[in-house]
């Protein structure tokens, strides 16, 4: 069942055990799962089925620290999350993204990647994905990866008709959830707020947020400041430790054979850091994206190659001229180090329509960061150099030490941390159920549990972690 | 006396002077000037490219 307002629903006398807030990819795929099990759960969403900018506004905020995108833009609030706008670019966490780096404070997670694969084919049908190829050493330190584009599937589109025909499923639209209330053991209800105003307090026996990698540190944030620590009684953590997939172009490439690589549909190759390489310099992982670049790019690249090597520019021009060269551009997106004081906080000035305080957000790319940049990028041109499949150039802004430039990609829209997952009360939020820790009956869904990011797209590994959340759910339910 | 070890000092320390250079000189003996024991794959960084030292050739 789809309800366009609270109101409607609350005419319909459905009588829900579990209650999800927010209907992205993470609180859909619960649902589903759920009522599967033929567990009646409500899905509240705060905004409609269609995009409009009064609800978009509720995600307003502020960044502090680096360059970051408005927080209104970098999300939408509808009907299937920001999934009406992902890129549907898709690989699960690697098994060694879930281990800890002595390097690194504060990596490793409560479960490891055998954890979620039971899960994996459901996640390829739900997102549409054919199986991923094994991963492709190409030196000691560099191996291939492959991310695969998926038809990006809109999670509201896709399950709209499946939702509505549920009976076990009722999602209410236009239905904001502005608070838990928690009295330290047992989330209580949550206040609704619905039609430009509020709407009381809802009740179920468990409570699932799924508001996103953003949101879910916000709602938590205010209601436990509300509830007087009564909603996440171990709090030092909430907000904490947020991440995101810093994305820069760092250099380019002349390629000896483009087709040497697997390339996807785009064109594309993805490269990574063997585990032996990270350790030995003592990085985060990284993601180098090849995109083929226009044939004047490699004209401009000879040429500048030309004042280093001129016998090596001379003998590529010939090539070139014979089309047995390419270029390609290289962009990079990197593993951030886990830090507690990259956080969410709440506003203390600005609040949304229904009194929420917007996010502030404090967010800063670290100097291990930088040294993976660099050495990512080192390491990908000595093999190819080694290997004698192509020679690269890292840009000047990266050689020179220069600041980042404020005018590229800047980072993924991955909205990680803020309620991570572990064993230690002091340094995470959920347990590795993502059961809220000292809470009978709230858990969290979505990238806001991860303990580190990796450097491949969070989707496909919240949509793994959600079937395996929904799962739980339902067996401790039956119980 | 005193002038004259001050002169065997600054004559002394002008040798030093002299021989230090020289000896540093034998100390790194100078680059093979044969080309056939340059590394031709060692891996050199130059204006930004990642290059083979033979791509120099
Ligand atoms: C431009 C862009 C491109 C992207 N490309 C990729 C990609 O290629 N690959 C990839 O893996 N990921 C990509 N992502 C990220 C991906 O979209 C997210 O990881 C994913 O949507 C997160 O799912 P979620 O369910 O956790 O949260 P969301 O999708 O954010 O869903 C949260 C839902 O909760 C609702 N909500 C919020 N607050 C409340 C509240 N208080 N009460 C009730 N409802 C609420 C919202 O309206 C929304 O529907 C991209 C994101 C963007 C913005």
């Amino acid at each position: 069942m789809i309800f366009d307002s609270y109101e409607g629903y609350k005419q319909a006398g459905f009588k829900p055990k579990v209650c999800i807030l927010g209907s992205g990819p993470a609180g859909t795929t619960i649902a589903r799962k759920l009522g599967a099990a033929g567990i009646p759960v409500v899905v509240l969403e705060a905004g409609s089925r269609e995009f409009s900018d009064e609800s978009q506004d509720f995600y307003r905020g502020k960044t502090v620290g680096d360059f970051y995108f408005d927080l209104d833009i970098t999300r939408l609030r509808f009907m299937g999350g920001s999934s009406n706008h992902w890129a549907g670019w898709c690989r699960v966490l690697d098994r060694q993204d879930f281990e800890p780096k002595a390097w690194a404070p504060d990596t490793g997670w409560p479960i490891s990647r055998a954890d979620i694969e039971p899960y994996l084919k459901e996640v390829h049908d739900i997102l549409e994905l054919p199986d991923f190829r094994p991963d492709v050493p190409v030196s000691d330190d560099i191996r291939w990866v492959q991310l695969i584009k998926s038809p990006a599937v809109r999670f509201g589109e896709k399950f709209a008709d499946e939702l509505d025909r549920s009976k076990n499923i009722a999602v209410v639209l236009n239905t904001y959830a502005t608070e838990l209330i928690g009295d330290g053991k047992r989330v209580t209800g949550a206040k609704v707020w619905s039609n430009g105003q509020d709407a009381g307090t809802f009740s179920a026996d468990y409570f699932v947020t799924c508001t996103g990698g953003l949101e879910n540190s916000r709602l938590l944030l205010w209601s436990n400041e509300r509830s007087n620590g009564g909603v996440v009684p171990n709090a030092a953590a909430l907000g904490r430790y947020w991440m995101e997939h810093p994305t820069f172009e760092g250099g380019n490439a002349i390629l000896a054979n483009y087709s040497e690589f697997e390339v996807d549909a785009s064109n594309e190759a993805f490269f990574s850091p063997t585990l032996a390489a990270m350790e030995r310099l003592q990085i985060m992982n990284f993601g180098i994206r090849l995109i083929e670049s226009p044939y004047p790019n490699v004209k401009k690249l000879i040429a500048d190659l030309a004042c280093t090597a001129p016998n090596m520019a001379e003998w590529m021009s010939s090539q070139l001229d014979q089309r047995l060269r390419c270029a390609a551009q290289l962009y990079v997106a990197w593993e951030q180090a886990p830090l507690a004081s990259n956080q969410i906080e709440l506003s203390k000035t600005d609040v949304d329509h229904a009194g929420v305080p917007r996010i502030e957000l404090h967010w800063k790319k670290s100097p291990l960061e930088r040294r993976t940049l660099i050495e990512g990028l080192k390491l990908f041109g000595t093999t190819l150099a080694q290997k004698n499949l192509g020679r690269v150039r890292i840009d000047d802004w990266i050689s020179n030490g220069a600041d980042y430039p404020t005018n590229e990609e800047t980072a993924g829209h991955h909205h990680m941390g803020g309620t991570r997952m572990g064993t230690d009360v002091l340094k995470s939020v959920v347990d590795a159920n993502c059961k809220v820790h000292g809470m009978a009956n709230l858990y969290v869904g979505g990238s806001s549990v991860f303990c580190t990011s990796g450097q491949c797209n969070p989707t496909t590994t919240i949509t793994a972690l959600a079937c395996r959340l929904g799962e739980h759910l339902g067996k401790v339910i039956a119980v | 006396m005193s002038r004259f070890i001050r002169r065997i000092s600054r004559r002394a320390i002008v040798q030093a002077l002299i021989t230090l250079p020289a000896l540093s000189l034998f100390r790194n003996p100078p680059a093979p000037a044969n080309p056939d024991e340059i590394d031709r794959d060692e891996i050199v960084e130059i204006n930004g490219w990642i290059l083979r030292r033979s791509d120099l050739a």
